[in-house]
C-alpha cells in the first residue's frame, strides 16, 4: 500500500455497510472517475464508528478521516446514525485541542443509489485534504514545555477557617452510623498538617477525626462503586457530589445504598502551589488557617498565604460549592455565583492561544514526562471500569505499551472520550497526576462543546439522559455539513 | 544466538527460532506441538531436566510458559501442550507443521527425582495437568529398576479431553507402571474408573510407606488431592506438585510470579507441600 | 578509593558541558512544574545556572539504566519465494547502551540501583541490557543539601551522604562543591578536569554532612521489620483497612527508584516486530490474572500487602536482609490520596512477633535465607496471626 509520492494523501474512510459502501459501488460501476486516495473500511453502521477509530488513525498517520452513513431517518437499524452524528460533531469540534485542524476529519451522508453524490463527496473532500497538506508529524512537530502560572480571580471569596457547622456534621455521621450505617467516607489529617487522607469512618471516635476545610482535596465519589451492595455513608464538597450524581443516574451506585452527607464549600487547594512557597521539601511544623489566609511553619520559617494565591483552579470558577443532591447538609449553604462567561481553567485557555501546531507541541511535550502511570484513571471517579479498563485490552489494542507520545496521548484521548458528557470537572485526573500534566483540558474541551451544543452539564441531575445516549431527529445545534 | 554488541555472554531474553514438526490435536482444547531448535549447534547443546519449563512464543503475539513435557532422553524434539485459553495460546493453537516459534529453555527447577530412587512414585494428573506429570513419569519408567513401585492415576472431565491418547494403551499395558483411569461423569464405551480424582485415589489408597506423591491439576483438584493424599498418610515433604503463575520473564526478574520471597519461575515450578506450607499462603 | 576535589560552580557546569560532547549526560530539568532526567548537550550544559542542575527529581532516575520501555528482541521474516506460506524468521539482539553520566541524583537514587542490581544481575540469570547500561553510567550524586518531609533514608540504612552506589559523591560547601571520587568509574570522568585539590575541605563537607542529616526526625528500629511484616501477612483486615483509600493507580510503582517490575508483549508481526519490555507495576489487577481467570491478588489489599511486603520482606529474604526501598519518599509525596508507606510498615510491625522459621528444607535453587521468615506451617487454613492487635486504633 504505498502511498504515490506526493501525488495521494493518506485518506481513511469509514462506511456504512448499506447506504454508503454501496454509493461508492453505484459510482464505481457507473464508471464515476475519482480521486484514489481514499482507503475504504467497510462498518455495518456509521454508528459503529468509534470516534476512537477516527482518533487512531489521526494519531497514526492519517491526512484525512472520512465518515459515511445513511441518510439521518434512513438508517438500516433505525437510529445508528443519529447516535453517530452527536459523537462525530462532538469529535471533530474536540479535534482543535490536540492541534489537529478538524477539517481534517468529516461526516456525511450518501445512500446507495447516489453514485453521483458519492463522487462529489470523495473528490471534494479529498481536494480539501489536499489544499491542507499533508498532516504534521509528531516526530517532526518541536516539542514545547511552557505553560504559564495562571492565578484565575475566583468567583465568590475564597475561604480556609473553620467552618462553624463542622461539629454539627459529625452528629450527624455518628447519628448515621448509630442507625445502621456501616461507614462512611471522610478526610482526616494525613502525614503532615496540609495533606489530608480519606478515611472510612466506622466509630465515633474515627468521625471525630473528621476534617473539613481547605485539604479535603480528594473526591471521595470514587470509591463509591466498590462498595455495591452495602450501605454506607459519603462526605461531599460540591464538586464530588457531581461525582455521586453521575454515578447514580448511571445506575453505578444505588441511591438507598448511599447516604450523602454535605456542607458548604469554600475551596481547597493545590498543594504544589504551597508546597512552592515553602523552603524545597520542608517539613511542615504547622499550618493555620484562617479567614482566607493559611499560615505554614515549615524548615523554620513561617510563611503566610491566601487562598487567592493557592486555591485550586477548579474552586475559583465553582458555581457549586453545595452538594447538589444531599441527605444531611450541615450549616448554611456558601452563597452560589453565577455561571461565568468563561469556564475554562488555565490548561484549556492556554492551549486555545496557541496554533494548531504549536498545541501539537503543547501535548508532545507534555506527554513526553508521562511515566504512564495511569493515576488519573484511578482518580477518576467516572472511570467505573476499574479492573477492565479498554487501555489494558490486547484485543482491540487500543495503545501499545511503547513509551511514545502518541501512545501515552492516545491513553489521554480514550480517557477524555469515554468521558465526555460525563465528566464533572473535579479534575482529580490532573491532581492525581505525579508528574502534573495538565490532562484535564483535554475533558474540558469535550465539557464546553457539550455544553455549546447540548447546553448540558453532567452530575446535576440523577434523572437526566446523557447527550451521547440519546438524539433528536432534528438538531437545532448541530450544522449539517455537505460535501457534495 | 545472533551478534551481540553489549558485551554480554548470554541474553535469556533472546528466544532460539524453532520449528514445529508435529501437532497433535489431544483433546476439544488441548494441542501438543514437537518442536526442534532451527540451529543445530544449539539444539545439540540443549539440555533440560525433568520439570523445567519453557517460554514458547508466536512472535508478534507473544510468550507463554508452558512445561516440556517429553523425557530429556528425548533428543528428536521437545513437547509443549497448549491448552487455548488466552491470546497467546490461541495462536499456537493456529500453527501448522513447518511455522516458526520462539523457545527460551530451560527455566526453572525440576523434579527432584534423584532423591526419589528407591521409593514408590504415585503420579496424579488432572487435566492438562498430566502436561508435567508426563515427563516426569516416562523419565522415571526409563530408569524404572531404580524406583520402586511406580502408578499412575489420571483424570479428566471425559474422555474427550483426556490429552495423550496415543500414549495411553502403552501407560495402560506397560509393567513397570501401574495405570489407573478416571473421567467425572458416566461415558458410552468407557471402559475405565469413574469418579473424581480424590475419591478414586481414596479406593485406591497408595500406601504412604517409602512413597513420592506427585500431583499436578486446576486448583480445586489440588486442594482435594493432597488433603485425600494426608488422609493416607503421606508426608507433606514427600508431596511435590508444580505451581502455575503468570509469568513474563522466566529468569526471576519481572517480580509477577512471586510467591513471598519465591518466584515461581526461578525458585519453582516444583515445589514439595512442606516448602509451600512455609510460604505466604497466596494462591 | 576516596579522593577530594574541588570545583567552583563554574567549573562544574564546565566539566559536565565537555562530558557532554562524548556521552550522554542525564541531568534533572524543569518541565512544567515537575523535575525529570533529561539528556543536555554542551551547549545547554554550559549555558545552564548551576542551581538548575541540582533540584531533586519528581520521578526517579531509574528510567536511565531501566528505560520505561525498550525492544528486547527484534524479529524479521522472509517468504519463501516459491512457498510464501513459508517464513524463514531471524531474530535480533538489539541490547547496546550509550556511554551515560547520571548527573545530580540523590544518594536514596543511587542506592536504588544497588537494589535493582540485587535481581538484574546478580541471579542465576544476567540481564544484558541492564547490565550494559548500568556498566556504562557513571553516577554523580549529589549529597542532600537538605532533606524533604518525606525522606526516609535513614529508616532503610541510609543516609543523605550516602555514597552507596554513587562513583562521585559531591557536596554543596561555601563557594562551590566538594567531590568525592568514590570509585574507578568516577576517577575516569575526572581525568583531566581543573579542579582544585579539595581535601582541606573535608571538615566543611562533614559540617554539611552533620547538618543535613540532623535534621531528620529519629527512625523507627526495623531490624525486625522483615519478620514482622511476614508475620502480619495473613492478618486480611489489617491489609484491607490499610488500604480503603488506595486508589489502586500505581503511580507510587512507577516513581519508585527501586520497583523491578516489568512486562514482555509483542508488537508488529512476525515477518516484522518487537518484543518490549516495560515498567509494569504490581497496583494493577492484570499484574498477576491468568489467562484461566484466576487472580493471586485480585484485591486493592492484596496488592499493597505484596508491594509493601516486597520492599520490607520478601526481598530482604532473598538479598541477605536489605530493604528494597531506599526511603526516597517519591511514593509518599505522589500519592493522590496520601497513602504513607512508613506508616504502613511501622503498623505492619505494631504489636507483632516475627516468628523464626521453623526447621524446614531450604527450597530448591534457592540460597539459604538467614532472615526470619513467614509463619504459616497450616497451609490448608490461612492462620491469623499470634496476635491481632489493632483491629481498632
Amino acid at each position: 500500500m504505498s502511498v504515490l509520492a506526493g501525488k495521494e494523501l493518506r485518506i481513511v474512510g469509514f462506511l456504512c455497510n448499506w447506504c454508503s459502501y454501496g454509493g461508492a459501488d453505484t459510482a464505481g460501476t457507473a464508471r464515476a472517475v475519482q480521486p484514489t486516495d481514499l482507503r475504504i473500511i467497510r462498518v455495518p453502521c456509521s454508528g459503529r464508528v468509534n470516534p476512537l477509530f477516527v482518533l487512531k488513525a489521526l494519531m497514526n498517520g492519517a491526512d484525512g478521516v472520512l465518515v459515511s452513513g445513511c441518510h439521518p431517518r434512513d438508517c438500516h437499524y433505525s437510529s445508528g446514525n443519529f447516535y453517530a452524528r452527536r459523537r462525530l460533531e462532538l469529535l471533530k469540534q474536540f479535534l482543535p485541542v490536540i492541534g489537529i485542524d478538524p477539517e481534517r476529519f468529516e461526516y456525511t451522508w450518501v445512500s446507495a443509489s447516489e453514485g453521483q453524490r458519492w463522487k462529489d463527496v470523495v473528490t471534494n473532500f479529498t481536494a480539501r485534504i489536499h489544499a491542507l497538506g499533508p498532516a504534521p508529524r509528531w516526530e517532526d512537530v518541536p516539542a514545547r514545555y511552557d505553560m504559564p502560572v495562571e492565578l484565575l480571580e475566583s468567583l465568590r471569596p475564597l475561604g480556609c477557617g473553620e467552618h462553624p457547622a463542622l461539629p454539627e456534621l459529625k452528629q450527624a455521621i455518628k447519628d448515621a452510623l448509630a442507625q445502621g450505617l456501616e461507614g462512611v467516607l471522610g478526610w482526616k489529617k494525613g502525614f503532615d498538617a496540609i495533606h489530608a487522607e480519606p478515611v472510612f469512618m466506622t466509630t465515633p471516635e474515627e468521625v471525630d477525626s473528621l476534617i473539613w476545610g481547605p485539604f479535603n482535596v480528594q473526591n471521595l465519589a470514587v470509591f463509591l462503586p466498590q462498595y455495591k451492595g452495602r450501605k454506607i455513608g459519603v462526605v461531599v464538597k460540591g464538586c464530588d457530589s457531581k461525582g455521586v450524581v453521575e454515578l447514580l443516574s448511571e445506575g453505578l451506585i444505588s441511591r438507598d445504598e448511599v447516604q450523602i452527607f454535605g456542607m458548604g464549600c469554600n475551596g481547597t487547594v493545590n498543594l504544589s502551589r504551597i508546597l512552592a512557597k515553602l523552603p524545597e521539601g520542608a517539613a511542615i511544623e504547622s499550618c493555620a488557617c484562617r479567614g482566607n489566609k493559611i499560615t505554614v511553619t515549615a524548615g523554620g520559617q513561617t510563611i503566610e498565604m491566601t487562598m487567592a494565591e493557592v486555591a485550586q483552579d477548579k474552586c475559583r470558577l465553582c458555581t457549586k460549592p453545595n452538594a447538589v443532591i444531599s441527605d444531611a447538609f450541615a450549616g448554611t449553604p456558601t452563597t452560589e455565583p453565577e455561571a461565568p462567561q468563561d469556564g475554562r481553567l488555565p490548561g484549556l485557555r492556554f492551549l486555545d492561544s496557541l496554533s494548531l501546531e504549536e498545541r501539537m507541541g503543547f501535548w508532545k511535550g507534555q506527554m513526553e514526562r508521562c511515566i504512564a502511570c495511569h493515576a488519573c484513571r484511578g482518580a477518576c471517579p467516572m472511570c467505573v471500569c476499574r479492573d477492565h479498563c479498554v487501555s489494558d485490552s490486547r484485543d482491540p489494542e487500543w495503545v501499545t505499551q511503547e513509551d511514545t507520545v502518541q501512545q501515552k496521548l492516545f491513553f489521554q484521548l480514550i480517557h477524555a472520550q469515554h468521558l465526555a458528557g460525563r465528566c464533572t470537572g473535579c479534575t482529580e485526573c490532573e491532581r492525581a497526576c505525579p508528574m502534573d500534566i495538565p490532562v484535564f483540558a483535554l475533558k474540558q474541551q469535550f465539557g464546553r462543546t457539550i455544553q455549546k451544543i447540548f447546553s448540558y452539564g453532567a452530575g446535576l441531575d440523577v434523572n437526566a439522559t446523557p447527550p451521547l445516549l440519546t438524539y433528536q431527529v432534528e438538531e437545532t445545534t448541530i450544522k449539517e455539513r455537505d460535501l457534495a | 544466538m545472533s551478534e551481540h554488541t553489549c558485551g554480554c555472554s548470554k541474553n535469556p531474553y533472546l528466544p532460539e527460532v524453532a520449528t514445529v514438526l508435529e501437532v497433535i490435536t489431544e483433546s476439544p482444547t488441548i494441542k501438543s506441538f514437537r518442536v526442534r531448535f532451527d540451529n543445530e549447534e544449539a539444539w545439540e547443546r540443549f539440555t533440560y531436566r525433568p520439570g523445567q519449563v519453557g517460554q514458547l512464543s508466536v512472535f508478534g503475539v507473544g510468550e507463554s510458559t508452558f512445561v516440556i513435557n517429553t523425557p530429556p532422553s528425548c533428543r528428536e524434539y521437545i513437547q509443549f501442550s497448549v491448552m487455548r485459553a488466552g491470546e497467546v495460546t490461541s495462536a499456537i493453537h493456529k500453527l501448522h507443521p513447518g511455522d516458526q516459534v520462539g523457545v527460551r529453555a530451560p527455566l526453572g527447577n525440576s523434579f527432584p527425582c534423584e532423591q526419589w530412587k528407591g521409593k514408590n512414585i504415585v503420579f496424579v494428573g488432572g487435566g492438562i495437568g498430566m502436561a508435567p506429570i508426563r515427563t516426569i513419569m516416562l523419565h522415571v519408567m526409563e530408569h524404572a529398576s531404580d524406583y520402586g513401585k511406580l502408578s499412575l492415576l489420571y483424570g479428566a472431565k471425559s474422555p474427550e479431553d483426556m490429552a495423550y491418547k496415543a500414549d495411553l494403551p502403552a501407560w495402560l499395558e506397560s509393567d513397570v507402571l501401574h495405570t489407573t483411569l478416571t473421567i467425572d461423569r458416566e461415558a458410552p464405551n468407557w471402559p475405565h474408573r469413574v469418579g473424581m480424582i480424590p475419591t478414586v485415589l481414596k479406593e485406591l489408597a497408595p500406601s504412604p510407606d517409602n512413597s513420592i506423591a506427585v500431583l499436578c491439576g486446576p486448583p480445586i483438584m489440588i486442594k482435594f488431592t493432597l488433603a485425600a493424599f494426608r488422609e493416607l498418610g503421606f508426608k507433606d515433604e514427600n508431596i511435590v506438585t508444580t505451581l502455575e503463575r503468570r509469568m513474563k520473564c522466566g529468569i526471576g526478574i519481572c517480580g509477577r510470579c512471586n510467591l513471598g520471597g519465591k518466584y515461581v519461575c526461578l525458585d519453582g515450578p516444583v515445589f514439595t507441600q512442606a516448602q509451600l506450607n512455609e510460604l505466604p499462603p497466596e494462591m | 578509593m576516596s579522593s577530594l576535589l574541588f570545583a567552583t560552580p563554574a567549573e562544574l557546569t564546565a566539566w559536565l558541558a565537555g562530558l557532554a560532547s562524548g556521552q550522554r549526560v542525564l541531568v534533572p530539568c524543569q518541565e512544567g512544574p515537575s523535575v525529570v532526567y533529561r539528556p543536555r548537550t554542551a551547549e545547554q550544559l554550559s549555558a545552564a545556572g548551576v542551581n538548575a542542575l541540582l533540584r531533586r527529581s519528581t520521578s526517579s532516575p531509574k528510567q536511565a539504566v531501566l528505560p520505561q520501555c525498550e525492544t528486547l528482541v527484534a524479529f524479521k521474516s522472509v517468504k519463501d519465494e516459491q512457498d510464501p506460506s513459508k517464513v524463514t524468521t531471524t531474530v535480533e539482539n538489539p541490547c547496546k547502551a550509550e556511554p551515560t553520566v547520571l548527573f545530580g541524583c540523590r544518594p536514596c537514587d543511587a542506592r536504588g540501583f544497588v537494589v535493582l542490581d540485587r535481581p538484574y544481575l546478580h541471579g542465576p540469570f544476567k540481564d544484558p541490557y541492564y547490565g550494559a547500561r548500568r556498566e556504562a553510567t557513571t553516577i554523580v550524586t549529589q549529597a542532600c543539601p537538605s532533606v524533604f518531609a518525606t525522606c526516609f533514608c535513614h529508616w532503610v540504612g541510609s543516609h543523605p551522604a550516602d555514597g552507596e552506589g554513587s562513583d562521585i559523591l559531591f557536596t554543596a560547601v561555601e563557594g562551590g562543591f566538594v567531590l568525592d571520587i568514590l570509585t574507578e568509574k568516577g576517577k575516569a570522568l575526572v581525568e583531566g578536569a581543573a579542579f582544585a585539590d579539595g581535601s582541606d575541605k573535608a571538615e566543611a563537607v562533614a559540617a554539611a554532612h552533620k547538618a543535613t542529616a540532623e535534621a531528620l526526625a529519629p527512625a523507627p528500629n526495623l531490624s525486625e521489620a522483615a519478620a514482622k511484616i511476614a508475620a502480619r501477612f495473613t492478618d486480611t483486615a489489617f491489609w484491607t483497612r490499610e488500604t480503603v483509600k488506595c486508589l489502586s493507580c500505581g503511580a507510587c510503582t512507577y516513581l519508585c527508584p527501586t520497583c523491578q517490575c516489568f512486562t514482555i508483549t509483542d508488537e508488529g508481526s512476525q515477518l516484522n516486530g518487537r518484543r518490549l519490555r516495560s515498567w509494569d507495576s504490581c497496583m494493577t489487577p492484570l499484574f498477576t490474572l491468568e489467562t484461566s481467570g484466576h487472580n493471586p491478588r485480585p484485591d486493592k489489599s492484596q496488592r499493597m500487602r505484596n508491594r509493601v511486603s516486597h520492599k520490607f520482606s520478601f526481598y530482604p529474604e532473598r538479598y541477605d536482609g536489605f530493604f528494597s526501598c531506599v526511603g526516597c519518599g517519591r511514593c509518599v509525596i505522589s500519592c493522590p490520596v496520601s497513602l504513607d508507606i512508613r506508616h504502613m510498615v511501622t503498623a505492619a510491625m505494631e504489636g507483632m512477633e516475627g516468628k523464626k522459621p521453623a526447621e524446614a528444607p531450604a527450597a530448591p535453587a534457592e540460597k539459604t535465607a538467614e532472615t526470619p521468615k513467614a509463619p504459616a506451617d497450616a497451609p490448608a487454613a490461612p492462620k491469623t496471626p499470634a496476635k491481632s492487635k489493632s483491629k481498632k486504633r
